[in-house]
């Protein structure tokens, strides 16, 4: 008689250790879900400064003694909100620029409603940023102030700095696409071929279910399974259930996408790959990122499935600037904004990066970062020591 | 024979009666209608050019007509054609009816031929192995002729509209039922390198006894297989395929609410479409207005 090579009476024990496991948190999950949870969102303090059409500019109330005399404004994607930036006390990327002393403003794009559908990315760039800036700098007297953009923000950021780059002092862009013609992300595959033009023309603004449902579907096994069964396996733990929904409120808080600008956003980014090549046209102006001359500081992520990053990395080789460095963290898209981990280096860094160029600009030892070499190399020289940033590929 | 000349006589003389009836009806009539014209129907002008009114015009002359006729069709020689023509009639009907069956056998032969042909399709589709897609080749190579077929009259452009709305909808439930189709593929596949992974750690004796890691090795394997569905041309189609099937089928169903809509005291899409872009060019004009000043 040989052994069973199968432990039978090992797994069945666990098997039952971890059902009676499942019971006692069923029993308790009721305390949680029923009682009272703390699940608001974008609580930092905040004027409405400036507003045009549905779009919102806020000011957010400093913290500590404002280190910085410029102003830095925060342009959001138009997918989803920008209330991801600011989710919770003790993990906002809101609250750690205020900790850092930065003047802050942020773009609120608001709900937009089918009236919106014929708002290109014309009307969003040399329109409701452009007029934000100009309110921002006649407010401080100033002449420049510093930018940074998230996602399709950035992307708009990109734009906006070539077509004015006498109003920007510093860039920063964040897993911010400009180079579209590659399969190593889900989205530039299934953009290419899209007929983007029958939907436009049938829904007028993209619905935001839709591209909710997209995004799902870009990693269904981790968020439409795995992320309900880490749910389940920690609903009698008030804290998780308070994170856990608070990221629900934020991912399934979608606003549909004004029509005309997806339409382009699709056509001259994702098929026709136009802006890298200096191609693209906005209202009636070429885009020129040669014209890109203040510096630049480009983040992304190394495990972003939306804009992966052979997306990001090139813009530093196409921008006039001298002064520009590629950071790539061992994240993704979110987590470089949300990731207990992250939170500590990001908003640190940057806003380091944005006082050594602001006090001190013409002390700069201005070297261009290989984008195929590690980005642990400085721009500038560092007050903090240098903290870990990871190889570009 | 003298039966068959009274059958040949008998019409001719009740017609011959009837006739001289209506005229000696009409008769009176028409000369009171033409007395009373004589005092009442005189306009100032048909007075003055001496002109008789138009109605009474009209009757004499119908009333000529109907004698001149009459007395043509009191002749014998013409009623005998004209019953001539009338014994004509069952066999005119028949060739008729005759023509119209023909028509409809053919029509039901073709209706045939096509329901055998769904049949040779259907083979050649290999229902069992892709069942879906062949469904999908099926409808759009036989059924949707059928929603092709040109309507007519007054509501034609409704008709159209709905049977369109039709042909989408199916479309669209043919592409969302192989999409999903596709979708599910991963995950019958995950199970089944599951199952093959277990055995090949039950054979190095190797089984993890913690429930959770069996949950874990499945969720990987189970993205992996998504990871490589979502990259594939295959999906990418299906995909695209689904998207525009939706947004046709949207449309159509707007077109059809639109048309509702049209009926009712508020604005339609298309209305407040316009309305919003003539908004949206003035205030984009205003803002480079306010810009340059």
């Amino acid at each position: 008689m040989t052994q069973p090579g199968i432990a039978i009476d090992l797994i069945l024990s666990k098997l039952a250790e971890d059902a009676e496991k499942a019971r006692t948190r069923a029993e308790k999950a009721p305390e949680v879900l029923l009682g009272p949870l703390e699940t608001e969102i974008a609580t930092t303090p905040c004027d409405i400064v400036y507003e045009e059409d549905r779009v919102k500019l806020k000011h957010y109330k400093p913290a500590t003694k404002i280190q910085l005399n410029r102003p830095l404004l925060l342009v959001y994607a138009l997918i989803n909100r920008e209330t991801m930036l600011d989710l919770q006390p003790g993990k906002s990327v809101v609250q750690n620029f205020l900790q850092e002393g930065i003047d802050l403003y942020m773009i609120d794009w608001g709900y937009p409603t089918r009236k919106d559908r014929y708002l290109t990315i014309d009307d969003h760039v040399n329109g409701y940023i452009d007029n934000a800036v100009d309110f921002i700098l006649k407010k401080h007297n100033l002449d420049k102030i510093n930018l940074m953009g998230i996602c399709m923000g950035g992307t708009f950021c990109v734009i906006y700095s070539a077509l004015h780059p006498e109003k920007v002092q510093n860039l920063v862009t964040t897993v911010t696409p400009t180079h579209f013609d590659t399969d190593q992300g889900l989205l530039h595959i299934w953009m290419r071929d899209m007929d983007v033009d029958q939907i436009v023309d049938t829904y007028g603004n993209i619905p935001g279910d839709i591209l909710n449902l997209a995004f799902l579907l870009l990693n269904p096994a981790r968020l439409m399974i795995d992320k309900y069964v880490g749910f389940l396996e920690n609903m009698d733990n008030k804290k998780f259930v308070e994170n856990f929904v608070r990221m629900e409120k934020w991912i399934f808080d979608s606003p549909d996408v004004p029509g005309e600008t997806f339409r382009q956003f699709v056509r001259d980014c994702y098929q026709n790959n136009l802006l890298i090549q200096n191609k693209m046209e906005i209202g009636g102006h070429r885009v020129d990122l040669k014209k890109i001359t203040m510096p630049l500081l480009n983040y992304y992520g190394k495990y972003d499935h939306l804009v992966p990053p052979e997306a990001c990395e090139p813009l530093i080789s196409k921008v006039g600037s001298k002064d520009t460095e590629n950071v790539c963290l061992d994240t993704g898209h979110i987590g470089i904004y949300v990731s207990s981990k992250c939170q500590k280096e990001f908003v640190p860094r940057i806003a380091q990066w944005l006082k050594q160029r602001t006090a001190d600009k013409n002390k700069l030892k201005i070297k261009k970062t290989s984008r195929k070499k590690s980005v642990t190399k400085k721009t500038a020289p560092q007050s903090k020591p240098a903290l870990k940033t990871k190889k570009n590929k | 024979m003298t039966d068959k000349s009274q059958e040949k006589t008998e019409p001719e003389t009740f017609f011959a009666d009837w006739m001289k009836m209506a005229t000696e009806l009409w008769d009176p009539m028409a000369w009171m209608w033409s007395a009373f014209h004589k005092t009442t129907g005189m306009t100032p002008d048909s007075i003055k050019y001496g002109k008789r009114p138009r109605m009474q015009e009209s009757w004499d002359t119908a009333q000529k007509t109907w004698q001149a006729f009459s007395q043509v069709m009191s002749e014998p020689e013409t009623m005998e054609t004209l019953l001539k023509g009338a014994g004509m009639l069952p066999e005119i009907f028949l060739k008729t009816a005759q023509t119209g069956s023909k028509t409809f056998v053919n029509f039901q032969k073709q209706w045939l031929k096509r329901t055998g042909k769904l049949q040779e399709s259907a083979k050649t589709y290999n229902l069992e192995k892709d069942a879906f897609k062949a469904w999908t080749q099926l409808y759009e190579q036989e059924f949707r002729k059928f929603f092709k077929i040109p309507q007519l009259g007054l509501t034609r452009f409704y008709q159209e509209k709905m049977i369109r709305s039709m042909d989408k909808f199916n479309i669209y439930q043919a592409a969302v039922t192989e999409f999903s189709r596709l979708l599910l593929l991963p995950m019958e596949k995950s199970f089944q390198v599951l199952q093959e992974k277990l055995t090949e750690l039950a054979d190095k004796e190797d089984l993890p006894e913690d429930s959770k890691k069996y949950y874990q090795i499945w969720i990987k394997i189970l993205e992996g297989h998504y990871m490589i569905l979502f990259q594939s041309s295959e999906y990418t189609q299906a995909l695209n395929k689904t998207l525009n099937a939706m947004s046709e089928f949207s449309a159509v169903k707007k077109e059809i609410l639109q048309d509702f809509l049209n009926m009712l005291p508020v604005p339609t899409h298309k209305e407040m479409d316009d309305l919003y872009k003539e908004i949206y060019l003035l205030k984009k004009r205003i803002k480079e207005l306010e810009k340059k000043k």
